[in-house]
């Protein structure tokens, strides 16, 4: 059964847990403050932002609209709402504990406070660092600004007025050549491009690698400030830049004209990068979750996104889990809203009896389930234990433990291998045909293979396939038992590198198989006979062709002996 | 349904109305689904997986998940081949939908396949996922029977009997419904409206889309005029999209990530075959785009400049004439196949369900939304969007978008509290 749901099938036992019904949220930006505010209308909630204000800098399409209402309105009803403690100069400084139930402490000036809470979204902003080092600029220059400072400039009356109301301005913006880009960046600089060649005589142009547009309303920008006399020179190499005292030379080969152009602007605006901090990478430790490419808080996984981490109850939000503007943000806010909901209900949860479960009597405490449970949902209090919320039943723990302490239900060992044998008898089939167990995770392969058999696609008649809820969960116990009873072949099917669901349970079942490999050679039975394969659940032609390639290989190789079965 | 329990429509079975149907789902609201093929997962579950040694991200396996967990709720029910025909709105909103008969019964069919091998004319459809419970229905505009009476084979040649040509009648259903989703969806570019490509002429021209429907279904990508391996093909990116010309000022995008993941697919499996790719602009996608890209660079060969006309040369090979991007001159390149990498343009059905509804449609065709900060809300209180009805978007940003929508009709209905 999945996380989140409330419901269970008829003929389960359920138990009722009780949560915390206190959310904590990290970050007081804009996106930290809509969380907060909207999970306040459910739960109590802890607001921590590290610095002394809430908010912030306004964004670019707010500077340019004038539109602040919204968002001022945002602040004011954060700042009034007895739902929500506010923490100002506050940092984390330790969690521990399970969804539901975590603890968490706070540091503020030496001080320390802990508190217990349900889910935790982190909100934090990502950090713009201009990228002038890159570009080989001395800081100092006074024509220089990276794109930070032009916004603060234009949201300043006094500002703008001192730095284009004496005379007219040529400015250069400068965006995706030190760094791939992304429509973020480029929406910021299009956006004060446009308003600056809206100002009397000043001109605007953009250099950029490629214009990037992928995200609403973007076309229309880049169109519009065109038509306003905004240039836009696409290079593949990035401009020369010349600097004599104040003077600058931006030097380059047009892609249209095929000649050099020279440009020397009034003021140069340097593009800036979107990486989170080195305090961003604590929060993540301390909360257990993964980091990803970039530097962000989240891992692409297909299954996490849009909001969800690696753990259950902890979530990320906005530019932390990847470069994304405030419209994105508050569209995870609405998403995570229903996460936490359906985590902590109303206060209490009802799952299904012993959805997992450690003997105590066989735990040995050795914490091998612990350290590689990739949903941190394992913790000990004497023994080792799983928390219930927590769990994803990928059953990783239970094929690891030494001890065979632990087991998922629906998934119980027994189960498995009686399911193995059922599978002889059901198949019935004759010394010419092979029998082949495929261990199917049922998030990729098994899906694939019914998708299969349902459009007729010819399966090998011997071909047993064995759902299982993550390939992390086929045990080498399985593939030698399969054996024992007499299987010619046994396919180990997972989820495609980077996909598994449970982040690492296609790389454990591949490391099995390849120690039931060398087993098998060892034994004298041969490594050909077990194979692993990597499928998604759309790829049912490939499955087929898997499991007719295997099949052509274990006919070659005849069935298993008989001195070998059970 | 349990007594006052809210119940919402959701416009459309595509990955957005999935997806926001199984989250009003999982909050206890009843959900009716309404969808005008035969099939649930719209043009999502044609995609196919795009990983080479890895994922590469794109999330069309999502949808083949999101619809088994939607076909595991209860609360909600499905209503295939169905349209909206009218709404009334007073305190609740009163739809009647215009039901299209089930011409196969699910009930006797037992997936044998017959009807699709022998209908002559290509009107027998199958469903693109097992999950899929009819797994397949016939269309009514190719059907001959639907012409002129006169093929009758599928009928004849079903096993079980389960084919039933002669129920035309259009039922309707009449629901109160508390809230509307509107996740109607996208409609692809027609390429046969640039006609300096040859869309339609060019045997070995295909479409972005066709190219996943390839891979979905072949598992490896063949020419259409002889089904030999390509050693050399191109994809031309914005094919309709980023076009003042066609007033279509958006960017699709989907073409950039889908084109390219699809390229590194097609050298992932067949290493001697050479790929170009012609674009304006690379479009970022995903947190890992920087080192994507790079290895893209390095295994694909990237021109920015968009083809003039193509024509067919020897061989059904394609003749492409381009600039040259060093110094400007006119280049001829020939190439065994051609990928139109088509764009998500506003969808068929989206002025008269706009009618319908009382919604405004913004300058490209898709739903307006009603300000910058709202994403999913409309000018019409009680009636939401999610996906590309609202604007391109990929299966994740569709996903994510159809949370949000989620999330405010539960607000709207007050069924958090």
């Amino acid at each position: 059964m999945r996380e989140g749901d409330q419901t269970a099938q008829a003929g389960q036992v359920l138990e009722g847990i009780s949560v915390e019904p206190q959310v904590l949220v990290i970050g007081g930006g804009w996106v930290g403050l809509k969380a907060a505010y909207e999970l306040s209308q459910y739960y109590k909630v802890i607001l921590v932002e590290s610095g002394s204000d809430l908010g912030g800098r306004m964004p670019v399409q707010v500077i340019v609209s004038g539109e602040k209402e919204e968002l001022e309105h945002l602040l004011k009803k954060v700042m009034e709402n007895g739902q929500i403690d506010i923490l100002l100069e506050t940092r984390l400084l330790d969690t521990s504990g399970m969804p539901g139930g975590f603890s968490i402490q706070l540091g503020k000036d030496g001080e320390i406070q802990e508190r217990r809470i349900g889910a935790i979204v982190v909100a934090k902003e990502v950090l713009s660092t201009p990228l002038v080092e890159d570009y080989g600029i001395g800081p100092s220059a006074k024509n220089i600004l990276t794109q930070s400072q032009i916004e603060s400039v234009l949201a300043c009356p006094e500002e703008k007025e001192n730095l284009f109301g004496q005379e007219a301005k040529e400015v250069i913006f400068l965006v995706g050549l030190k760094q791939e880009g992304n429509p973020l960046m480029m929406e910021r600089a299009m956006l004060c491009a446009l308003e600056i060649q809206r100002m009397e005589g000043c001109n605007a142009s953009v250099i950029t690698g490629n214009v990037k547009l992928a995200s609403n309303g973007l076309e229309g920008i880049y169109r519009h400030s065109r038509e306003n006399g905004v240039l836009y020179f696409k290079l593949k190499e990035p401009p020369r830049i010349e600097q004599d005292g104040d003077r600058l030379n931006i030097i380059f080969t047009d892609p249209v004209m095929y000649e050099e152009i020279v440009l020397k602007p009034d003021i140069l605006v340097l593009e800036e990068e979107l990486r989170p901090r080195e305090e961003d990478e604590e929060i993540a430790r301390l909360l257990g979750i993964d980091v990803g490419p970039g530097g962000f808080l989240q891992e692409d996984n297909i299954h996490n996104l849009p909001v969800r981490s690696n753990r259950v109850g902890i979530y990320v939000v906005g530019s932390l889990r990847g470069p994304l503007g405030l419209r994105d943000g508050w569209t995870d806010v609405g998403n995570v809203v229903l996460e936490v909901r359906n985590l902590l209900g109303k206060g209490k949860r009802v799952l299904p009896k012993n959805k997992v479960k450690i003997h105590r009597g066989k735990c040995t405490t050795c914490l091998t389930c612990f350290r590689l449970c990739p949903h941190g949902a394992i913790y000990w209090d004497n023994r080792a234990v799983i928390s219930p919320l927590a769990c994803e039943g990928c059953g990783i723990c239970a094929s690891e433990c030494p001890m065979d302490a632990i087991q998922i239900l629906d998934y119980h060992d027994d189960q498995i291998k009686a399911e193995i044998l059922n599978g002889k008898q059901r198949l019935q089939l004759d010394d010419a045909t092979p029998w082949i167990v495929a261990f199917c995770c049922q998030n990729s392969a098994y899906e694939a293979g019914q998708t299969a058999i349902s459009f007729n696609m010819p399966v090998p008649r011997g071909l047993q396939m064995v759902e299982v809820p993550c390939a992390g969960k086929i045990d080498i116990d399985y593939i030698m038992s399969s054996f024992e009873y007499g299987a010619d072949g046994v396919l180990v099917l997972a989820c495609h590198k980077d996909n598994c669901k449970s982040i690492k349970g296609n790389i454990y079942a591949e490391l099995r198989v390849d120690n039931t490999r060398n087993m098998l050679d060892e034994i004298g039975l041969g490594r050909e006979r077990v194979e692993f394969k990597t499928i998604a659940s759309n790829m049912p032609v490939e499955f087929v062709q898997t499991v007719h390639r295997f099949e052509t290989r274990i006919k070659d190789l005849g069935p298993t002996p008989r001195s070998f079965l059970f | 349904m349990s007594k006052g329990a809210k119940q919402v429509l959701v416009i459309g079975g595509g990955i957005a109305g999935l997806s926001s149907a199984w989250e009003l789902a999982r909050l206890k609201v009843n959900v009716l689904l309404v969808e005008k093929s035969g099939f649930l997962g719209g043009h999502a579950i044609q995609f196919c997986c795009k990983a080479t040694d890895k994922c590469q991200k794109c999330g069309a396996c999502a949808t083949q998940k999101r619809l088994k967990e939607v076909l595991q709720e209860p609360g909600v029910r499905v209503h295939l081949k169905s349209e909206l025909k009218e709404v009334i709105k007073d305190a609740r909103f009163r739809v009647t939908i215009n039901r299209r008969p089930i011409l196969i019964d699910p009930q006797k069919c037992t997936n044998c396949g017959i009807c699709l091998e022998k209908c002559p004319a290509g009107a027998v459809k199958r469903g693109h996922s097992g999950r899929n419970t009819c797994l397949y229905e016939i269309d009514e505009n190719e059907c001959l029977y639907f012409k002129d009476r006169d093929c009758t084979i599928c009928r004849d040649e079903c096993p079980e009997g389960a084919i039933n040509l002669d129920q035309q009648e259009l039922s309707e259903a009449v629901q109160e419904v508390d809230a509307i989703i509107v996740a109607s969806g996208f409609t692809p570019y027609n390429p046969i409206e640039k006609t300096r490509f040859g869309y339609g002429i060019n045997k070995n021209l295909i479409t972005g889309l066709e190219l996943e429907r390839m891979l979905r279904q072949k598992g490896r990508v063949l020419r259409p005029s002889d089904h030999q391996v390509p050693q050399k093909v191109a994809f031309i990116q914005c094919v309709g999209s980023r076009d003042p010309q066609l007033k279509h000022v958006f960017c699709s995008q989907v073409c950039c990530p889908y084109a390219l993941r699809m390229a590194r697919v097609i050298r992932h499996r067949s290493p001697e075959t050479k790929v170009s790719v012609f674009y304006m602009d690379i479009q970022t996608f995903g947190n890992d785009f920087p080192r994507f890209y790079r290895e893209c660079e390095s295994d694909l060969r990237m021109i920015r400049c968009m083809p003039g006309h193509i024509f067919q040369g020897d061989n059904d090979r394609l003749i492409l004439r381009y600039v040259d991007e060093k110094d400007g001159g006119p280049v001829k390149e020939v190439f065994d196949l051609v990928v139109l990498s088509i764009g998500i343009m506003p969808g068929e059905t989206n002025k008269r369900v706009a009618e319908l509804l009382g919604l405004r449609l913004d300058e490209n065709g898709f739903f307006a939304v009603s300000n910058g900060f709202k994403r999913t809300s409309t000018n019409q209180e009680g009636i939401f969007l999610a996906g590309t009805s609202q604007g391109p978007k990929s299966i994740l940003d569709s996903m994510a978008h159809a949370g949000h929508a989620a999330r405010e009709v539960a607000r709207y209905l007050g069924v958090l509290k």
